[in-house]
C-alpha cells in the first residue's frame, strides 16, 4: 500500500503542473487589470502604468510564470496583491473556517443522512419511506441562500440563539466556542446534502439488499437489523464513501454561496472575490491548493475502497 | 447509554448557543460593509470604503465642517502673501503619532512631498507647487508658481489626499500603497490588525490629542468612545439588515433603495441619508472613434436622454435620488443652473434630426457598463432604449469593473462609458476636469477656463468660472451627469452621537453605544 501511495503521490506532478500552467495562463488571459482596481475610479492610464511597472506586472507572461513556478518550489506562493500578506496565510486562514465548516457539515450529514437513508431503505415502499423520500428531495431543491436566511430570520433575529454571520478564528477571544458562528452555515450547507445522501444510501442499500448473500444471511435467520447494518449497509458504504470524500473537497472550496450569506471568510469566497479583483497570486495559490485537496481525497477515497472491499487491491 | 448520548448533545446545543449574541458590551462598535478595500492609504486610493475605515486612523492638515468649508486639523492657522503664490502654514505642536512621536515639520513636508509625487489627487496641486519647504519645527511653507485657488479644498479632501505620516515610513513609499504594518497616523483611532476577508480592527489611541472647539462636521473636537471599532465584510444585504437587527452589526452601510421605506418605520432600525450625494457619469470619448469632437452629435445623444426614468428604474425611492443637472447638489456654494436646462431633455425627435444634422449615419456607438453596480447597468439600459428609439445604433457591451476599467484606458474600446463620482468639495476634483482621465477632454476652451479657475483665489470669482466650465460641459458634452443619489446607511437606534445625516463618509468618534 505503501509503494502504491507512493506512486500515486508522483503520478500527482504533471497533473500539478499542468493545473498550474491552465490557471496561470486563463487569469491572465481574461481582461482586467489588478492595478487599476487597487487605485480606483479616479486613477488616471498614467498612474496605473507606474504601478504596474513598479510590482512587476508588466513583465512577459512566461517570465511571470517562471518567477511563480520557481518561488512555488521553495514554497512561497507570492504575495497578495489586495492584503499584502503572504499568500500561504491569507489562504490558511481561509482554510480554517472552511474545513472547520466541511467538518461540522459532515456530521450533520453522518448524524442524518446515514440513518435516514437507512430508515427509508429498510422500510421500502412504506409511508416512512415515502416521507423520507420526498423530505430529501425537498431539502435538495432549496436554494441555499434562501434556506441561510431563513435561518438567520429564525435562529438569529427571532430567537437570538446564535449569531447571524462572521466567523472568528478559533485562535481568537472565544476559543472552541467560536464554532457557534458555524452552526447556522454547517446547517445550510448540510440540508441539500444529507438529501442526497439519504437517496445514495437507501438506492445502494436496495440494490445490495437484492444480492444472493443477503438472501443467505436473511434465511439462516439472522436478526432483520443485523442483516440490514451487517451485510446490507456495509456493502452499500463502498458507493457512499466515494460519495463522502467528493462532498467534502466541495464543502471546502465550493461553499461560496453559503460563505457569502453567512460573511463567512473560507476558500470559496476568497477565490471569486480574488478573481473579481484579478488578485491574481492568491487565485493560483488557491487553485493550486484544491487541486492537490482533491489528489489527496481522490487518493484517500481509493485506500478507503481497498479497506471496505476485500476484493479490491492496489498495485 | 442512550440517555447520555442525548444529555451530551444537549450540553453541545446550549454550550454553542450561549453567548449567541455579538454585540458590544465589549466596546466593540462593528460595522457591516459592503466588501474589504484595497488598502487604507489615503495618498494613492480614492476608495470610499478605505476612507470611510481610515479617517478614523490618518488626519490632513485640514478638514470640513458641517458647511463644507475647509478649517484647520493637523495645522493651526495659515498666512498667505499677497500675490497668493506663498503659503506658510503653522502646524499644532500637540499632534502625536500612533508610534508615539510628535509630528513635526519634517513630518508634513514627506507627506506633501509623496503625495504631489504619487498622490491619487496630489499632481492637482503639485503640477503648480515650486517648492515645500520645513521653514520652522512647526511651520511649512509652500511656494506656487502661480496662484491656486482650490489648495485648501485640495488638503482637506482625505480621500486621496494628503494624510500625514511618519517622515520615516514617507522616506521609503512609492506609487504603490504602504502596507498595513506601516498605518502610522495622528487620529484618535490607530491601527490593529487585518484579518483578510474577516475585519479590519481599529482601536483607541490613547495619546490622541483632540483639536479644540465643538464637534462641527469633521473639525472640532474627536473622542474615542468606543474602544475598537471593527469594519467586518458583509457582502450580502440580506445577511447586513439582518445582522443589525440581531444585534451583531451597530452599522451596516449600502442598503439597496427598495428596502427604504420598510427600514424607515423599523423602530428596531435608523435610517441614515448620506448627506452628499454620488452622482452617475456617462464619459464620452474625445481621443477617438466617432464622438471623438463631434460636439454636435454629442448634443443630440444628450438630447435624446431622459434621466428621470433611469432614476426611478435604478434607485426607487424619490426620497433617494434628484434630478439635478448642477454637478453640485442644490444649497452647496458650488451649485450652478449653467446648461442645465440641456441636462435632461428626452426629445427623441429632436435628437433623431439633430444627429442628421451632425451627420450621422447609424454608425454603432460602443457604450461600456458594468454589473458590479447595479445602478450603473439598470440606468445604461434605460438610455439605450431612449437611444434606440431616437435611431442611435447602440451597442451596449456589458462587462465586470476590473474589464471595464481596463477597456476604458484604450481609447480603441469604446465610445462610452458609464461610471459614478463620489461628492467632492471642490469641482477641480471632479474626474473630468483631469485631462488624463479616460474620456481625456482636453479643448482649448476647457483648458483656458479651468486654469482661470484654478488661478482665481476670490470665492464668488471662482464660483462664477465654474458655471463657465459647466456651461461647457453641456455645451461640449464630455460627460454627462445622470442624476443626484442620497446612498443611505441604518443603524442600531442605541447609538448616541450620530447625526441626522452623514457628511460623505460616516464617522464613529463622538459616537457612543
Amino acid at each position: 500500500m505503501l509503494v502504491y501511495t507512493f506512486k500515486r503521490l508522483l503520478a500527482c506532478i504533471p497533473t500539478l503542473l499542468i493545473a498550474s500552467i491552465l490557471v496561470f495562463l486563463f487569469i491572465h488571459l481574461i481582461p482586467g487589470d489588478p492595478v487599476a482596481i487597487l487605485l480606483g475610479d479616479a486613477a488616471t492610464p498614467e498612474d496605473i502604468a507606474a504601478l504596474t511597472y513598479e510590482m512587476g506586472l508588466d513583465q512577459p507572461i512566461w517570465t511571470q510564470y517562471l518567477l511563480w513556478l520557481g518561488n512555488v518550489l521553495q514554497g512561497d506562493l507570492g504575495t497578495s496583491i489586495f492584503f499584502h500578506e503572504p499568500v500561504l496565510s491569507v489562504i490558511a486562514d481561509g482554510a480554517e473556517t472552511s474545513i472547520l465548516l466541511a467538518l461540522m457539515t459532515m456530521i450533520w450529514i453522518v448524524v442524518f443522512g446515514i440513518p435516514i437513508g437507512i430508515l427509508s431503505a429498510t422500510r421500502h415502499g412504506s409511508w416512512v419511506d415515502q416521507i423520507t423520500s420526498g423530505g430529501a428531495m425537498l431539502f435538495a431543491s432549496i436554494p441555499t441562500f434562501w434556506l441561510g436566511l431563513y435561518l438567520i430570520l429564525i435562529f438569529s433575529v427571532g430567537l437570538g440563539w446564535f449569531p447571524s454571520s462572521g466567523f472568528p478564528s478559533i485562535s481568537d477571544d472565544g476559543g472552541l466556542l467560536n464554532i457557534r458562528f458555524l452552526v447556522l452555515p454547517s446547517l445550510t450547507l448540510a440540508a441539500p446534502n444529507a438529501a442526497l445522501i439519504i437517496r445514495l444510501v437507501r438506492a445502494s442499500m436496495l440494490d445490495v439488499s437484492r444480492e444472493d448473500h443477503v438472501r443467505t444471511a436473511k434465511a439462516k435467520g439472522l436478526h432483520p437489523m443485523a442483516v440490514s447494518l451487517r451485510h446490507i449497509f456495509r456493502n452499500a458504504l463502498i458507493a457512499v464513501a466515494a460519495a463522502f470524500g467528493f462532498t467534502f473537497a466541495a464543502l471546502v472550496s465550493e461553499a461560496v454561496v453559503t460563505e457569502t450569506v453567512f460573511s463567512l471568510p473560507g476558500i470559496g469566497r476568497l477565490v471569486v472575490q480574488s478573481i473579481l479583483r484579478r488578485d491574481y497570486p492568491v487565485i493560483q495559490g488557491v487553485i493550486l491548493i484544491i487541486v492537490v485537496l482533491y489528489i489527496i481525497i481522490n487518493l484517500l477515497v481509493d485506500l478507503a475502497y481497498a479497506r471496505l472491499d476485500p476484493r479490491v487491491s492496489l498495485k | 447509554m442512550k440517555r447520555i448520548t442525548w444529555m451530551k448533545f444537549g450540553i453541545i446545543i446550549t454550550v454553542l448557543t450561549l453567548g449567541a449574541g455579538t454585540s458590544s458590551a465589549d466596546g466593540t462598535f462593528r460595522y457591516a460593509t459592503v466588501g474589504e478595500p484595497p488598502s487604507l492609504d489615503q495618498h494613492v486610493l480614492t476608495s470610499d470604503l478605505a476612507t470611510t475605515i481610515a479617517h478614523h486612523m490618518f488626519e490632513g492638515l485640514y478638514t470640513f465642517n458641517e458647511a463644507n468649508e475647509p478649517v484647520p486639523l493637523l495645522a493651526s492657522g495659515e498666512t498667505i502673501s499677497e500675490d497668493s503664490k506663498v503659503i506658510t502654514i503653522t502646524l499644532r505642536d500637540d499632534v502625536m503619532f500612533h508610534n508615539g512621536q510628535n509630528m513635526t515639520s519634517a513630518d508634513v513636508v514627506a507627506s506633501l512631498n509623496r503625495w504631489g509625487e504619487h498622490g491619487a489627487r496630489g499632481g492637482l496641486l503639485y503640477t503648480n507647487v515650486e517648492s515645500v519647504e520645513a521653514t520652522g519645527d512647526y511651520e511649512v511653507t509652500i511656494t506656487l508658481k502661480t496662484p491656486f485657488g482650490p489648495w485648501k479644498n485640495i488638503m482637506g479632501f482625505i480621500n486621496g489626499g494628503p494624510a500625514i505620516y511618519p517622515v520615516s515610513i514617507m522616506e521609503n513609499a512609492g506609487k504603490e500603497p504602504i502596507s498595513p504594518e506601516n498605518y502610522i497616523g495622528t487620529g484618535p483611532y490607530k491601527f490593529s490588525e487585518w484579518q483578510p476577508n474577516r475585519h479590519v480592527e481599529l482601536v483607541k489611541f490613547d495619546g490622541y490629542v483632540s483639536p479644540e472647539g465643538a464637534a462641527d462636521g469633521y473639525a472640532g473636537m474627536r473622542v474615542a468612545e468606543f474602544d475598537t471599532l471593527r469594519f467586518i465584510p458583509v457582502p450580502d444585504v440580506g445577511t447586513r439588515v439582518a445582522g443589525l437587527k440581531a444585534g451583531d452589526y451597530h452599522y451596516a452601510e449600502s442598503i439597496p433603495g427598495d428596502l427604504y421605506a420598510d427600514l424607515d418605520a423599523d423602530p428596531d432600525v435608523r435610517t441614515i441619508l448620506n448627506g452628499g450625494p454620488i452622482f452617475g457619469l456617462v464619459f464620452v470619448n474625445s481621443k477617438e472613434g466617432l464622438l471623438k469632437d463631434n460636439f454636435a452629435l454629442r448634443r443630440a445623444i444628450q438630447t435624446a436622454i431622459d434621466k428621470v426614468p433611469a432614476l426611478q428604474v435604478a434607485i426607487g425611492p424619490e426620497g433617494l435620488w434628484r434630478a439635478n443637472g448642477s454637478f453640485l447638489p442644490e444649497g452647496n456654494v458650488w451649485y450652478s443652473e449653467s446648461g442645465i436646462e440641456n441636462y435632461s431633455m428626452g426629445d427623441s425627435e429632436s435628437a433623431r434630426m439633430m444627429a442628421e444634422e451632425a451627420g450621422y449615419t447609424g454608425e454603432p456607438i460602443k457604450f461600456m457598463v458594468s454589473t458590479n453596480y447595479s445602478h450603473h447597468y439598470d440606468s445604461a439600459v434605460v438610455y439605450t432604449r431612449q437611444l434606440l428609439e431616437a435611431g442611435f445604433n447602440i451597442d451596449l457591451q456589458v462587462y465586470d469593473w476590473a474589464t471595464l476599467i481596463e477597456k476604458r484606458a484604450q481609447p480603441d474600446q469604446w465610445d462610452m462609458f458609464f461610471t459614478h463620482h463620489g461628492f467632492v468639495p471642490d469641482p477641480i476634483l471632479i474626474t473630468v476636469m483631469n485631462e488624463n482621465y479616460p474620456g481625456w477632454w482636453s479643448t482649448e476652451d476647457k483648458i483656458s477656463l479651468k486654469s482661470r479657475f484654478t488661478e482665481a483665489s476670490d470665492p464668488a470669482e471662482r464660483q462664477a468660472i465654474w458655471s463657465e466650465i459647466q456651461g461647457l460641459i453641456y455645451e461640449q458634452v464630455p460627460t454627462m451627469k445622470t442624476g443626484d443619489i442620497y446612498t443611505y446607511n441604518i443603524a442600531s437606534p442605541g447609538l448616541n452621537g450620530l447625526g441626522e445625516a452623514t457628511l460623505i463618509w460616516p464617522h464613529f468618534w463622538n459616537v457612543s453605544n
